[in-house]
């Protein structure tokens, strides 16, 4: 073996002598503590087992004089010892025989009386130990026992002391009390009333109900106080009732109020108080029964409302109402019956009325009174439901009557009459009718054809005036198709468009219609869409006007008006071309006439010279005559070229221009004014009657002069003469065409024609007023609006009396 | 510390390390005990920390894993001595669980002044433990070595996961399953 090895083999066993010594003298140390201990526990027992025996010695001479049943018994429960209420109790004598105490145990307690036994075997004592025990004679009795053991010197146990109590009448009383406070509690907490028990002002007992209602616990309950559960308007009272119960002064009072629950929210409730008072005790009880009126008193205002307004109903009913019951008493009416029947009182002072007479106190309101009172006994009598009688009164109102027996389980409790003035829908009803028949009657026969026809064309509805234009029968139209039935030779006219347009606004249009009887016919169609009374389309309506005869008219008049037109030129050229053709031969023969008077004056003699001159005169006046005619024609046809005229400037012309006789003056008074018109129709005007006036006059002072007014719409000229003067039946004469008076030789009796002619173009009036041998006053008037500049000039206007070849 | 622990432990290094390691640790030490353990006997704790130091220099092995180590021998030397105590277990779950209250209420019984760690049960399944060790040696190794081997013991094996609830490893939750129960 190495050195080493050696070495460490010789520390080993070193330290594990080490060891060893260190345990022996562990273990010597505990040896020593384990003995001293030992002999400190022996001392103290022997000093307990005196202490003990002294303490029994005392004790049992007290408990063997004691009232209350003592017993000792070994551990196997025989007894040993007893006192004698113990006997007495027990009914037992142990000296004469063994008695053992578990054969009293009653089975049920033989479980709890053997744990019993081992609680005081382990702890020494038993306390309150409660048992049900069967005596000799069968009697059961409850027994309390507390007990100890009693130890031997040894320390062992070796018997039990216990002093035994009846407590059969206590455990009966407990039971019964158990048994009703638990039907109490029952009671108490199924309740739907919240109840509250105070002691001395402390809540000792709430139940579920209350805890519900206002949402805290029991324990909660406990600590919160009036104010919290109270709405604080009523705080007041509530705080006035306790008081006063608190004094004594109340025993019991009943508060509706609002409690508070605990989450802010409120609740009606009936609350009652009653205070218990015992003699002898001090003990104050107040018992709280709180229920929740919440919904009842809901239930109740709605109730309270419904009647009202059901109530009010009645009152304000537009209808009159009498409900009578089985006794025929009154029992109900309203304002509307007063009022139809005239009664002065209000309805509430008619209930309790007797209505047995009331047919006959009223029937002189009825138009039938003998048949009105026959026919409510006969009601009366049937008691069956009549409704919508129509009752006429005496003042013309017709009232619907409604008798309804009230039938409660089959038995008759009274019945309801109800009276509506029904007057008005009678009348409104029968103005309707008359209306009615006013427009039928209307629609049947007027000149117009009236057609109805649905969505898909079919003909709803025609009228007598559409059979007749159409040629077609009532039956043969009614429920056709119109676009088969009535077929149009001028289709094109209802293109898509103007159909579309007719169903959505209506529109007129003329078309042509081909009738049964295969004659074309011009037709004004007006048609609309029909609505229902929702506003929907449902068709169309429309109003027909057979316009074939005016058509005809119209063709007729456009035919003449053209021919009208065409004569007119032709007339208007032959004027021209006859005076032009005139006047051509006419100069021819002036011109023979003056190479005769200037070649032959020599040879000619006084007689031939005269009939030369009278050649030349006559020559002139058919040269006049051929221009007047010119003049004529065209003053009607030709176009106006109207200008601002000065009139003044155009009479002053006139003046120079015209040949005026040496004995007479025109005068213009007045200056005369500028007006909008043809300058040329304007001098015609004045030109014509200017040398009209002017040589006609004989007086050896001749005097023309020009005078105007200006009116509103017109101007009035006004040209006076002194000449020779015109006869009355002259007057209206001169105007027309080669119509002169008294058959001068100077005029051509065309001026004043075309005069007129001029005045009617400017829409005005030509008049004369005259006196023969004093004077002659000419009038005519010009519009002054119609006047349009806009016209063409007048080409054909002329200023001379002479036209040249 | 109690002597048994010492005595233990120095066994283990001897079985596995050899004699002369035991002397060698023990010699380098330099212990106010000199090295000398009686089961009964209670020593400081430190001395118990110095000798692992030196064992870890020596051996080249992590101080936690010699503990896990010393933990499997301990478990074993301890069925060896109290073989009843094991006895009345019939599986590691039960066993565990009952460490508290009745395996270290044998321990006091023997040791009266023993300084045992707490072993609080959070849950407990028939398969598996959850329970928190707290102890302010921090030993909790050696306790993952006694657990482990406890399995063993029965036949059996078990994931046995650990928690440390603070760094000093005084307080460690362990969460025991076992396997193919």
């Amino acid at each position: 073996m190495e050195h080493k090895e050696i070495q460490i083999l010789k520390r080993a066993l070193e330290r594990e002598r080490k060891a060893r010594k260190q345990a022996e003298s562990i273990l010597e140390s505990k040896s020593k503590e384990l003995y001293d201990t030992s002999e400190h526990l022996k001392r103290a027992n022997a000093k307990l087992e005196g202490l003990l025996e002294e303490r029994s010695d005392d004790m049992d001479a007290a408990f063997f004089n004691i009232i209350d049943p003592y017993v000792v018994m070994d551990l196997e429960f025989n007894v040993l010892r007893a006192n004698r209420s113990a006997k007495e109790f027990l009914a037992l004598d142990h000296s004469k025989g063994n008695v053992n105490l578990s054969n009293f145990v009653h089975p049920d307690f033989a479980q709890y009386t053997a744990e019993s036994m081992q609680a005081l075997l382990d702890v020494g004592s038993l306390k309150n130990y409660r048992a049900k025990i069967v005596l000799s004679d069968g009697a059961e009795k409850y027994v309390q026992i507390n007990a100890s053991l009693i130890y031997d010197r040894k320390g062992s146990p070796m018997a039990a002391q216990g002093v035994i109590r009846d407590i059969t009448q206590e455990k009966e009383i407990e039971e019964l009390l158990s048994k009703h406070r638990k039907q109490l509690d029952i009671i108490v907490e199924n309740s739907p009333l919240g109840i509250v028990l105070k002691a001395q002002g402390q809540i000792v007992k709430s139940n579920v109900a209350i805890q519900e209602m206002l949402g805290y616990s029991h324990e909660e309950l406990k600590k919160i106080s009036t104010e919290d559960i109270t709405l604080e308007e009523e705080l007041a009272e509530t705080k006035r009732l306790m008081g006063e119960m608190e004094t004594g002064r109340l025993d019991h009072y009943t508060i509706n109020k609002t409690y508070v629950r605990k989450d802010g929210s409120q609740f009606m409730a009936k609350a009652a108080v009653t205070s218990v008072r015992d003699t002898n005790s001090p003990i104050h009880y107040e018992v709280f029964i709180v229920e929740d009126v919440t919904k009842s008193m809901k239930a109740e205002a709605q109730l309270k409302e419904s009647e009202n307004r059901l109530a009010t109903l009645v009152k304000n009913l537009e209808m009159a109402v009498l409900l009578e019951d089985e006794d025929r008493k009154m029992a109900l009416t309203n304002k509307k019956f007063c009022e139809m029947f005239g009664i002065q009182a209000p309805p509430e002072a008619l209930i309790g009325i007797d209505c047995a007479n009331a047919a006959e106190d009223t029937k002189t309101y009825f138009k039938e009174p003998e048949q009105f009172v026959t026919g409510i006994e006969k009601i009366l009598k049937e008691r069956k439901m009549v409704l919508s009688d129509e009752l006429e009164m005496v003042d013309g109102r017709i009232l619907e009557r409604d008798y309804i027996p009230i039938m409660i389980d089959g038995t008759y409790k009274g019945h309801l009459w109800s009276y509506r003035d029904i007057t008005l829908r009678k009348t409104y009803k029968r103005n309707l009718q008359i209306e009615k028949e006013k427009y039928s009657g209307i629609i049947a026969n007027m000149n117009l054809g009236l057609i109805e026809i649905d969505n898909e064309d079919r003909i709803q509805l025609v009228n007598e005036s559409f059979c007749q234009m159409s040629g077609f029968g009532r039956k043969e139209l009614i429920g056709k198709n119109s676009k088969n039935i009535l077929s149009m030779t001028n289709k094109a006219v209802i293109d898509e468009d103007s159909l579309k347009k007719i169903k959505q606004h209506g529109d007129s249009l003329e078309v042509e219609v081909l009738t049964k009887q295969g004659e074309t016919r011009y037709w004004l169609v007006s048609a609309a869409p029909r609505f229902d009374q929702a506003q929907r389309k449902i068709g169309l309506i429309g109003i027909n006007l057979d316009i074939t005869e005016h058509k005809k008219l119209q063709l007729e008049k456009e035919n003449l008006m053209a021919k009208l037109e065409a004569s007119n030129q032709s007339l208007k050229e032959y004027a021209y071309v006859v005076s032009h053709d005139l006047k051509s031969p006419l100069r021819s023969i002036e011109a023979l006439a003056s190479w005769l008077k200037n070649d032959y004056s020599g040879t000619l003699d006084r007689a031939g010279k005269e009939y030369l001159d009278m050649i030349q005169d006559k020559i002139e006046s058919m040269e006049n005559l051929i221009s007047g005619i010119l003049a004529y024609s065209t003053a009607n046809t030709s176009e106006l070229n109207n200008t601002e005229v000065d009139l003044h400037e155009v009479v002053l012309e006139i003046v120079e221009s015209i040949y005026i006789p040496e004995h007479v003056k025109v005068i213009t008074s007045q200056k005369l004014p500028i007006v909008v018109a043809d300058r040329t129709k304007m001098r015609q005007l004045f030109q014509n009657i200017i040398s009209n006036a002017v040589v006609h006059i004989e007086k050896p002072k001749g005097k023309v002069e020009l005078r105007f007014e200006e009116k509103t719409d017109f101007w009035e000229f006004c040209i006076k003469d002194n000449g020779i003067g015109i006869p009355k039946k002259y007057h209206e004469k001169i105007f027309e065409i080669f119509q002169s008076a008294g058959g001068s030789k100077k005029s051509t009796g065309i001026g004043l024609s075309i005069v007129k002619k001029i005045v009617d173009r400017y829409h005005g009036e030509v008049w004369i007023e005259s006196e023969e041998g004093i004077g002659t006053e000419f009038y005519f008037t010009l519009e002054k609006n119609t006047i349009k500049k806009s016209e063409n000039e007048d080409t054909t206007g002329q200023k001379n009396r002479k036209i040249g070849i | 510390m109690k002597g048994i622990v010492f005595a233990e432990f120095l066994s283990m290094v001897e079985s596995q390390y050899g004699l002369e390691t035991v002397d060698n640790i023990i010699e380098t030490s330099k212990l106010p005990s000199e090295g000398v353990y009686t089961s009964v006997g209670t020593y400081d704790f430190g001395e118990m920390v110095t000798l692992l130091q030196h064992l870890s220099q020596r051996v080249g092995v992590p101080v936690d894993d010699l503990l896990y180590a010393f933990g499997h021998y301990l478990f074993q030397s301890l069925v060896k001595t109290h073989p009843e105590v094991v006895q009345s277990y019939n599986a590691p779950i039960g066993l565990l669980y009952s460490i508290e209250d009745h395996i270290h209420v044998h321990v006091k019984k023997l040791y009266p002044d023993a300084e045992l760690p707490s072993f609080k049960i959070l849950e407990k399944t028939d398969t598996s433990l959850s329970m928190v060790y707290a102890s302010s040696r921090g030993l909790y190794r050696l306790a993952h070595g006694l657990i482990v081997k406890c399995f063993e013991h029965f036949g059996t094996s078990a994931d046995v996961s650990i928690e440390l609830l603070n760094k000093k490893g005084t307080e460690v939750k362990f969460d025991i399953v076992q396997h193919g129960a």
